[in-house]
């Protein structure tokens, strides 16, 4: 049975009918049309659907759309509502962070999200903040530039590991951060120790400046 | 034994920056780093991807696949699915056409017809009003299956009497000299030299069997596409392929109409890495938007994706190799194995693609390869970056250190003393050209501090090297180059950018040329009826091969501005003299801007300034070359070298990659940024490749069809990697330029299981070296010490 519920999406809220089972991806991708939230794996594994609830990155195929009701959600569309690139999308660019395309709408949001978070994380933060978002083209190197250089975090990750954990660390399994928020969000960084360690990003807080700083009430 | 000359000064004697022996030169474009041109609908989310499409009244497409490995199909029941409202069409074979179609060879089928040869291949397809009626309607199909005994070991399929999965492989039609018998669908043999005599001279024989593992080409973006309708009512797909004009020719020949009756729209790639080559959906979308008389979508879920379609084909390598006392190759014997599964798909061309280059980088006189491919009920397998040589080098390489240390030769200075020369045929007769792999190897060993720290490492510390060869240059491009009105200029050609930046590196070659900012000039992948013919985003071939077209066309172009600007001018074409898109005579006086010469167009005072380019790297061989071998002669070869360094566990036997250093024999980088995304992002699948990567299979069925619990490297996984561009211009490629896609994913696994024998000891000759595999050779090699 289709429920009505409203959504606040980027700021603006929509009123309309869900089934109880719908995924919150599907309703931005075909109920609100927000194509730029990208579907990838649809279990939570890849990240590329992620959006911002509240502020914080979660994979949209994972969370319940009608579980979304009253909380903030912010998309891709929203990180540049201006029309000018945020600092963070212009530097993905400028620096070559973005091959496919796929990952990057995902992988700026969590991005966005760690930056609010921590705004001068090091290479190592902020590789375990993305650990959750898969990229098959860049090797990641270019994504971690461009936040670190965001960040005014000093330059190139260079040097041994540059940013990756010691291997001693990645034995004692995932270092940072408690599961999502959202209970069904927590796959990433569920998958604890192995050569795989998802970790999820950090809580967020509020930062100046920002598009996505403001609960937005209804427009 | 190491000559004068062949060490390299240990303290690194050529000045190392990134980029090695770049030219200068008054480029201002080419070698720029400049962003690229779909960076902002990238950025922004705005670019649209196979599943982003959205069509009038458009339909709901899924696939039913066969859950059976061999079977015959007594009957196919569709009566209940047809009769579920909101079902508009549902397909079998029985709407398809009968004729096989293939790249290499004939032996596909959109559906299957009596039997199926594989779990996960199409059986019937419906479309209905949406996703969930569709998936409906797919249970409410009925097929009555007579299973048969299946094949799953290539070797099994080989042996006389075995089920065959092609009774009729004799009759079907090859695109290539082909030599194919029961369930062998290719052997090729190449041989050079007197092979058996200079086994019988070596002092020292090797022989090794290495195998490699089925590999997932996990790019993010599902397989998606739509079918529909052109404004004049043709059937056209608008699809995420790496190659529009193959996707057109085949799709035409699997549906048995004429190409001009179909259109195939290019779309934003979501990664390919070979996995989106050719047709894949295409067939059985437009097969359903024809029965339905309406647009179909189907979009793949990546469970779907990762189980039915065409992974990196598993290989098996017996190498053997003779060497003299001192250290120098003097034999080469190779034997691969590929299972291709059910049909021959591009697994063909990677067997071919190894088999010339078996040599390796090396100098090896005499040398035989011979490669079978062969069918199994495994799956349906195709190529992934790297075509068979990602595949050989885990064997080459790795089998090229067993041999220093059998010898007590460091592996880098037994590589430098068997390097391969300028002008020396490789198997397939061609003659070497552009070996830069001394200046490769001399940028890793001193970049990575090799020297330093060979022997000098922290227990459970080791360093390994690896070595590539590979080519760019293969089939043709074609491309146009449009002077607007405007003076912005417009390059038209079908090269699909799979996300290395080839669209924004072509725009960079086109106003080298025409010596405008590459800001003015802009291109897209067209469609199949506005696209000159292009082979597409594969093999490393994009700069090179298409770029080689716009520079043709570029030139084309600008020497019809020229004669323009010498009628405006009134001076000889000879006396014209073009500076930043300007054009004046030799000796002074009037400068015409190009906007004004391109405006005189728009006035009618000039016909269209269009330039064309047609290129072809190298014509076939006059002469037939070894036996059931079809290539052509490339246009130049690549080299490179990795050295990594690894850190191993030896209680758990897990490995993390410390530092990976890759120098890359560019030609010329045209744009450093995106060369360096290709190195990074290659050296990631590599090490993937090595440590974390295979796709399961248990009877012929996929087990591991996640994200979860098939591993791609994530960011905690990769190491930052340390790129040297050894830049010396290519003669044949567009200012200079090779390729660069494929050959970072070539060196990481061996140069991994190199450290990983430099750090233990060990040696694991099977991919992936996951730890429980490293952990059995640990046991293994302790016991041999004790």
């Amino acid at each position: 049975m289709r429920q009505r519920i409203a959504l606040e999406v980027n700021g603006k809220l929509h009123e309309l009918e869900v089934e109880p089972d719908e995924l919150l991806v599907d309703t931005l991708r075909e109920g609100l049309d927000l194509r730029g939230t990208k579907k990838g794996c649809g279990t939570g594994d890849c990240g590329a659907c992620t959006v911002l609830l509240d502020g914080k990155p979660v994979n949209s195929c994972l969370v319940l759309a009608a579980s979304a009701e009253g909380l903030a959600i912010h998309t891709i569309e929203g990180l540049s509502g201006s029309g000018a690139l945020e600092p963070l999308q212009a530097a993905f660019v400028r620096l070559g962070a973005i091959q496919c395309g796929y990952c990057t709408p995902g992988m700026l949001l969590a991005a966005y999200a760690l930056l609010a978070e921590n705004p001068h994380p090091t290479a190592e933060q902020v590789r375990h903040a993305l650990a959750g978002n898969l990229c098959r083209c860049t090797g990641y190197q270019k994504i971690v530039e461009a936040i670190l250089a965001v960040a005014g975090t000093e330059g190139i990750e260079r040097g041994e590991r540059g940013a990756g954990p010691s291997l001693r660390s990645r034995l004692a399994g995932p270092q940072v951060g408690a599961p999502g928020v959202i209970g069904v969000a927590s796959r990433r960084g569920a998958e604890g120790a192995g050569p795989r360690s998802h970790a999820p990003a950090g809580a967020w807080s509020a930062r100046s400046g920002s598009p996505f700083n403001s609960r937005g009430g209804p427009a | 034994m190491i000559t004068s000359g062949f060490h390299p000064d240990p303290q690194g004697k050529i000045a190392l920056t990134a980029r090695i022996e770049a030219k200068a030169g008054s480029s201002r474009s080419v070698g720029r780093r400049l962003p690229r041109i779909d960076g902002w609908a990238k950025a922004t989310g705005q670019a649209i991807y196979g599943a982003d499409v959205i069509l009038p009244r458009m339909l709901c497409g899924k696939i039913l696949y066969s859950d059976r490995p061999h079977a015959r199909i007594l009957s196919i029941d569709l009566t209940r699915a047809r009769s579920l409202p909101g079902v508009a069409a549902v397909i079998t074979a029985a709407d398809a056409p009968r004729r096989r179609y293939g790249l290499y060879l004939e032996d596909q089928l959109i559906f299957a017809t009596d039997r199926v040869l594989y779990v996960g291949q199409p059986v019937a397809a419906v479309a209905a009003e949406d996703e969930g009626t569709a998936a409906t309607a797919l249970n409410l199909i009925t097929v009555e299956y007579e299973d048969l005994p299946p094949i799953f070991d290539p070797i099994k399929a080989l042996r006389p009497g075995s089920p065959q999965l092609h009774p009729d492989i004799d009759r079907y039609v090859a695109h290539y000299p082909s030599v194919k018998y029961g369930n062998v669908c290719m052997l090729t043999k190449l041989e050079q030299g007197d092979v058996d005599a200079a086994f019988a001279g070596a002092d020292r024989i090797f022989e090794e069997n290495y195998r490699t593992q089925l590999v997932h080409q996990a790019y993010l973006e599902p397989h998606a596409c739509a079918a529909g309708f052109d404004p004049t009512g043709r059937l056209t797909v608008w699809t995420s392929t790496q190659q529009v004009s193959i996707c057109h020719g085949e799709l035409a020949a699997a549906l048995d109409v004429p190409m001009t009756s179909l259109k195939v729209v290019p779309l934003t790639l979501g990664g390919g890495f070979g996995g989106k080559l050719k047709t894949h959906l295409e067939p059985i979308c437009v097969l359903l938007a024809r029965a339905a008389r309406r647009p179909v979508k189907i979009m793949l879920t990546s469970k779907e994706d990762l189980a039915t379609t065409r992974p990196r084909a598993p290989y098996s390598f017996r190498i053997k190799s003779g060497v003299t006392r001192d250290g120098f190759l003097v034999a080469r014997e190779v034997e691969a194995l590929a299972d291709a599964g059910a049909y021959a798909d591009h697994v063909v061309g990677t067997a071919m693609h190894l088999v010339k280059l078996a040599q390796g980088p090396y100098h090896i006189p005499n040398a035989r390869a011979q490669a079978r491919v062969v069918y199994t009920n495994n799956g349906h397998f195709g190529c992934m970056r790297g075509y068979g040589m990602a595949e050989f080098s885990f064997a080459s390489e790795s089998h090229m250190d067993t041999i220093a240390d059998a010898l007590g030769i460091d592996p880098a200075v037994f590589r430098l003393q068997n390097l391969c020369r300028e002008g020396e045929p490789i198997l397939s007769t061609q003659p070497l050209r552009g070996v830069n792999i001394r200046q490769t190897m001399e940028a890793a060993l001193a970049t990575s501090g090799y020297w330093e720290k060979k022997g000098r490492l922290a227990p459970g510390r080791g360093i390994g090297i690896a070595n590539l060869i590979h080519t760019t240059g293969l089939l043709g491009a074609s491309a146009a180059v449009r002077v607007n009105e405007d003076a912005s200029v417009s390059v038209l050609s079908a090269t699909v950018d799979i996300g290395t930046g080839t669209h924004t590196g072509l725009c960079q070659i086109a106003a080298e040329v025409l010596g405008l900012p590459a800001e003015r000039v802009h291109t897209a992948a067209l469609d199949s009826d506005g696209a000159p013919w292009d082979l597409g985003s594969i093999a490393s071939r994009t700069i090179y091969d298409t770029g080689n077209a716009v520079r043709m066309a570029a030139e084309d172009v600008q020497s019809q501005i020229i004669r323009l600007a010498a009628r405006s001018l009134r001076c000889q074409s000879e006396e014209v003299v073009s500076e930043g898109g300007c054009y004046s005579c030799a000796g002074g006086g009037e400068v015409i801007p190009l906007a004004r010469l391109a405006a005189m167009v728009a006035g009618g005072a000039q016909s269209p300034l269009i330039g064309y380019g047609s290129w072809l790297a190298m014509p076939p061989f006059a002469e037939p070359v070894g036996e059931g071998y079809g290539e052509a002669p490339v246009g130049t070869f690549i080299f490179g070298t990795h050295v990594a360094e690894v850190e191993v566990d030896r209680e758990t036997g897990l490995v993390q990659v410390m530092n990976l250093t890759a120098a890359h024999d560019v030609g010329r980088a045209v744009n450093p940024t995106c060369v360096e995304g290709q190195v990074q992002g290659g050296a990631a699948q590599g090490i993937g490749f090595g440590l974390y990567e295979e796709l399961a299979l248990r009877e012929g069925r996929v087990v591991n069809d996640s994200f979860l619990d098939y591993k791609v490297p994530t960011a905690l996984d990769v190491p930052c990697v340390v790129t040297a561009l050894v830049e010396r211009a290519d003669p044949t490629g567009p200012f200079g330029a090779k390729g660069v896609g494929e050959v970072p994913l070539m060196p990481p696994a061996p140069a991994i299981a190199n450290a990983i024998f430099d750090a233990t000891g060990a040696r694991v000759r099977e991919l992936p070296i996951s730890p429980e595999r490293l952990y059995r050779a640990l046991v293994a090699a302790k016991e041999q010490d004790s």
